[in-house]
């Protein structure tokens, strides 16, 4: 149930403004300049039809002295997000992002598995992404969507 | 057979990628591009020895058996394994070889085979991957052919190929794109992680003559 709503949310926001995802934003609120995670980068390779399934990459750097926990990522795109590491998968409970260190999700290492997707996800839109850590507030970044072969 | 099973345990070893997770090889994947860079040749990974071209018979998407070797034997041809579902390495590496066909004289493209086999044998049926296909086409004049079989006939497939063996129901896949050239050979291979497509096309010219 939580997820339909949070599916609606996204569909009335898509058709409102230019970000056409937005993320549940229920464990805090989200930072992103000042934030001890930086997160660039961010992008989703739309779906090739008959397909249903999107892939979300992005570069998190972790400029803070410890070691932190990267525990999910969700997305505007679909609800249902999965993230998948080289290292780590869904089910394993989070991936390390070592301190002053950098974790980089690209095609062919790692990405967040969007799936059940809402409405449409097509080059040139805007897609909310969320990170949320065990030890830190989450952070949101906006991520584009590109048609596979065309992220620069 | 002993030595078979080496080479396509090293092949596995530098190749593997795929579109799930938990693949330890991203050491090896680096090593290879860099030395990919050195050699001068070639934009892709040398193959060394060179690999002949695959003798295997899958199932195209018109319910015909198609002789990978003698189809495509003498034509410049792209041979790929990977599924439909596949979130992030094969819609990027087909979206790759397509903007390098494109980039390259309508004469060689005309030449050219891109043979897609399906690792997914459960869910890749004949509609999807025509459909899934079709997004990578446009524009481009090359030959494209997908192939599905069994389990064991595309393992079999990647076998003969000197790819690593598929798993978790396709998902687990190799991720290298092999170019024979018009001598029935592979010269040299690219890993599908991103952006290979001026690669592609440059290594496509070469091999062409």
């Amino acid at each position: 149930m939580k997820g339909l709503i949070a599916g609606v949310a996204v569909v009335a926001l898509g058709l409102a403004g230019l970000i056409r995802g937005a993320v549940p934003q229920s464990a805090g609120s989200p930072s992103q300049s000042t934030s001890a995670i930086v997160v660039s980068d961010a992008w989703i390779a739309a779906p090739v039809p008959p397909t249903q399934a999107a892939a979300g990459y992005f570069t998190a750097y972790n400029s803070t002295n410890e070691a932190q926990t990267l525990l999910s990522v969700v997305t505007g795109a679909g609800e249902s997000n999965v993230l998948h590491t080289a290292n780590m998968s869904a089910e394993t409970g989070g991936v390390v992002i070592p301190a002053r260190g950098r974790l980089v999700l690209s095609p062919g290492n790692g990405h967040v598995m969007i799936t059940q997707l809402i409405g449409t996800v097509k080059a040139g839109q805007n897609v909310s992404m969320q990170l949320t850590f065990e030890n830190l507030p989450p952070v949101a970044v906006t991520a584009t969507v590109y048609a596979p072969g065309e992220h620069p | 057979m002993k030595k078979f099973v080496a080479v396509i345990a090293a092949l596995a070893a530098l190749a593997l990628a795929g579109c799930s997770s938990s693949h330890p090889s991203a050491a090896s994947k680096t090593g290879l591009n860099d030395q990919a860079g050195a050699t001068g040749k070639y934009l892709g990974f040398p193959l060394e020895p060179a690999q002949p071209r695959p003798q295997f018979t899958l199932t195209d998407t018109a319910g015909k058996p198609f002789a990978f070797g003698t189809a495509t034997a003498g034509h410049p041809t792209l041979l790929f394994f990977g599924y439909t579902n596949c979130p992030d390495v094969c819609p990027e590496t087909m979206a790759d070889i397509r903007l390098a066909l494109k980039s390259l004289p309508a004469e060689l493209q005309k030449k050219t085979y891109v043979v897609f086999v399906s690792t997914d044998v459960k869910r890749d049926n004949a509609g999807v991957i025509t459909k899934w296909l079709s997004y990578f086409t446009p524009d481009v004049q090359a030959t494209y052919v997908g192939l599905r079989g069994t389990d064991d006939q595309v393992h079999a497939a990647e076998a003969s190929a000197h790819v690593m063996l598929s798993e978790e129901d396709g998902q687990t896949h190799s991720a290298e794109v092999l170019l024979f050239g018009p001598d029935d050979y592979a010269h040299v291979a690219f890993n599908s992680s991103s952006n290979e497509q001026q690669s592609i096309a440059h290594d496509l010219k070469v091999v062409a003559g």
